[in-house]
């Protein structure tokens, strides 16, 4: 697939906030992009999409279950006051990046609407220097008051207001890349597939609500109960002033999650299957958690071999995200190989004893 | 209604500890239900059946925070650590009564300055004791906190409105409650304050249609509060979301829907800390539509919480009133 087809899948992809707990608005778009390459689509109880690409084994088919969260970071309205808006964060988001943001209000209609901090000596001592916390930011609709309560409430949510910017070389900015870069590189993977037959079963699951409880990723592998599971989602990329040791390089490789939330043999796996490819990747250490959907997964009913790859991203949990096309592709392709190479009887190989 | 509140709250039962808040609750809700089970963790699960119908599970927490005993000196003082979310300026000169009906005062070591707020472990539990043997505490021993109930008129005050007063709107409303669209699942969890434990394992048992909580929530209308736009007796709060979960969109849109529709009064709840038994039914098997019912409260987690009594009559209609208008539960694109 070609750079220009993965960067206007992933403008599409981008194009509709989709915050976490509100994700079916995106529905309709992976309806779209996946469904005609698939064999069949379903809703799960808490709105993740799961497809399912059946493989040609007469046996009992095992399950593989690829996935990626389809929430985004945002904010959400928490008060109302003389007009302009309070703010509470749905994810995790730097406030340092939100004072002068574009943003949308979702109320009764979308509106448009800024995010301003007061002149610094009027905001308590503690915040006059530094970073202003979102406690102390307003949003301004230019609205009159009584319009403001007519059209917005409590719970209403925000999203960013940023274009989509393809820069001169193969990378783009814009909000929610963290994960819709992760989905354009399950959707590169399907595509890759359509002329392939591989062995196993595959759901790809697009999940919610990761961002604040991993909720998607939980639920939906507890229906599936696949026997393997691969994550994908992003990563710090490099920028000036990061240390190389806890970066990755941006469009030059992806990563490989090494940790007690991986299986080694599935590591091993994929490592092997990288070199072959000539694919570059780095590994990425967890200590303890992944910080993805694989912590919750993993643990699901009998527990879940699993497998973390990540895509790295720029200026992560901000409205001006940036990704390289090219590990997309990479990360697409990575996995589609893994899934039309994976043999009917790889999980007779998985033994802890042969593994290191 | 109050007499049954002051029982209920009256019961001490620190999670863990539910033996006799459970003996209460199932002699109080015996007449209004089908069949009764207790699980494996102790939640009590009160079947109203309905051949047929959407399976809905509310889960009103029976546990309150509390206190364990981990050393008895030999002068009889006793240290203790938290069971639950315990704040050390809540605990000075605060009673205390052990489950084997020792009572106590918490006390606590000489700081350097009288600013400070000493944490738990500088902290004890002087039970009137000269040495360790007349002491009659033996470690692992669980106290609760030990406050009657006060009826400020309007207002209500215990130690334990978290989450008693969902217990007993719970109970209040299936008394009431001739039907409803529902097969019901009344169940009153244990374990909630210690990470909503009585409420997992419930909902994995019940494997519910969908779920709602009765919590309390706190409020922001205090002097220099916190910043949260719930105030008391402006009626029960609606969540749409806590640091626990972001409510299910279906479920908080069927809630407003049938509080406008009945109009009864109804606040929009974010709560930026905390967590309820929704959270731990929205993760369940394949993931329940899940919301949460609260009852605003002040001093949530101090040994007096607050509630207005309006609010709680108000959880009770919209309770009602939810128990008789089906959701809709797909997903609007």
């Amino acid at each position: 697939m070609k750079t220009s087809e993965i960067k206007s899948i992933l403008k599409e992809l981008t194009s509709t906030p989709a915050l976490s707990g509100h994700e079916s608005a995106l529905h309709s778009t992976l309806n779209h992009l996946w469904s005609p390459y698939l064999d069949e689509v379903s809703i799960s109880r808490v709105g993740s999409f799961q497809a399912l690409r059946r493989g040609t084994s007469t046996q009992p088919c095992p399950e593989l279950l690829v996935t990626a969260h389809m929430d985004s970071i945002g904010l959400m309205v928490s008060a109302i006051q003389d007009g302009f808006l309070r703010f509470t964060e749905i994810g995790g988001i730097d406030p340092r990046l939100l004072p002068g943001q574009m943003v949308t209000v979702h109320g009764k209609r979308d509106i448009p609407a800024l995010i301003v901090q007061p002149p610094s000596f009027l905001l308590p001592v503690e915040f006059q220097n530094g970073i202003v916390t979102l406690h102390s930011l307003w949003g301004d609709c230019g609205l009159p008051p009584e319009k403001v309560n007519q059209q917005v409430a409590i719970g209403d949510l925000v999203s960013f207001d940023q274009p989509f910017l393809e820069f001169e070389n193969d990378m783009v900015c814009s909000p929610s890349l963290d994960n819709r870069a992760s989905l354009a590189a399950l959707t590169y993977c399907i595509y890759e597939l359509v002329n392939r037959q591989p062995a196993w079963d595959s759901w790809f699951v697009a999940s919610v609500q990761e961002e604040e409880t991993q909720a998607g990723a939980l639920t939906s592998t507890f229906q599936i109960l696949p026997k393997l599971a691969i994550v994908v989602d992003v990563t710090f990329a490099n920028s000036p002033g990061t240390p190389s040791h806890k970066t990755f390089p941006l469009g030059d490789c992806i990563a490989l999650g090494w940790g007690p939330t991986v299986h080694p043999y599935l590591y091993k796996t994929f490592q092997e299957l990288a070199d072959q490819l000539e694919i570059p990747y780095k590994i990425e250490s967890f200590s303890r958690r992944s910080g993805t959907d694989a912590d919750s997964l993993q643990l699901v009913a009998h527990g879940i071999p699993t497998m973390v790859v990540s895509i790295p991203l720029r200026y992560m949990h901000s409205a001006v995200e940036v990704v390289s096309i090219k590990d997309i592709q990479r990360a697409g392709r990575l996995i589609a190989e893994f899934i039309a190479g994976l043999e009917i009887d790889y999980l007779e190989k998985i033994k802890w004893d042969e593994t290191n | 209604m109050k007499e049954l509140i002051k029982t209920l709250v009256e019961t001490n039962s620190p999670s863990g500890y539910e033996n006799s808040i459970r003996q209460v609750i199932r002699h109080n809700i015996e007449p209004y239900v089908d069949e009764i089970k207790v699980d494996a963790l102790g939640n009590l699960l009160c079947v109203r059946h309905k051949e047929g119908a959407l399976k809905i599970m509310i889960s009103a927490h029976m546990d309150e925070i509390g206190l364990m005993a981990t050393h008895v000196d030999q002068n009889g003082f006793v240290r203790f650590i938290p069971l639950g979310g315990v704040y050390p300026h809540h605990c000075i000169g605060g009673r205390v009564r052990f489950l084997n009906g020792v009572s106590g005062v918490i006390g606590v070591e000489r700081t350097t300055t009288p600013q400070e707020i000493p944490s738990l472990d500088k902290m004890f539990i002087d039970v009137g004791a000269a040495n360790a043997q007349t002491a009659q505490i033996k470690i692992g021993d669980v106290a609760a906190f030990d406050r009657p109930f006060l009826d400020l008129g309007k207002r209500w005050v215990s130690k334990a409105m978290d989450d008693r007063i969902g217990v007993a709107v719970l109970i209040e409303t299936l008394k009431q409650l001739q039907n409803s669209v529902f097969e019901i699942y009344a169940v009153f969890s244990v374990q909630e304050e210690v990470g909503v434990r009585g409420a997992t394992t419930a909902a994995f048992g019940v494997a519910p249609d969908l779920g709602l909580a009765l919590d309390v929530t706190a409020t922001g209308d205090t002097p220099k509060g916190i910043k949260m736009e719930v105030e008391l007796g402006k009626g029960p709060a609606i969540k749409i979301r806590d640091s626990g979960m972001l409510a299910d969109p279906r479920i908080i849109h069927w809630m407003i829907q049938t509080a406008e529709q009945a109009s009864i009064p109804y606040q929009r709840e974010i709560l930026e800390f905390g967590g309820t038994d929704g959270r731990a039914m929205q993760l369940s098997r394949s993931g329940v539509p899940a919301g949460v019912l609260s009852i605003p409260c002040r001093y949530v987690h101090a040994p007096s919480e607050m509630v207005d009594s309006e609010d709680v009559e108000n959880a009770i209609l919209l309770l009602s009133e939810l128990l008789n208008n089906p959701p809709k539960l797909e997903f609007l694109a």
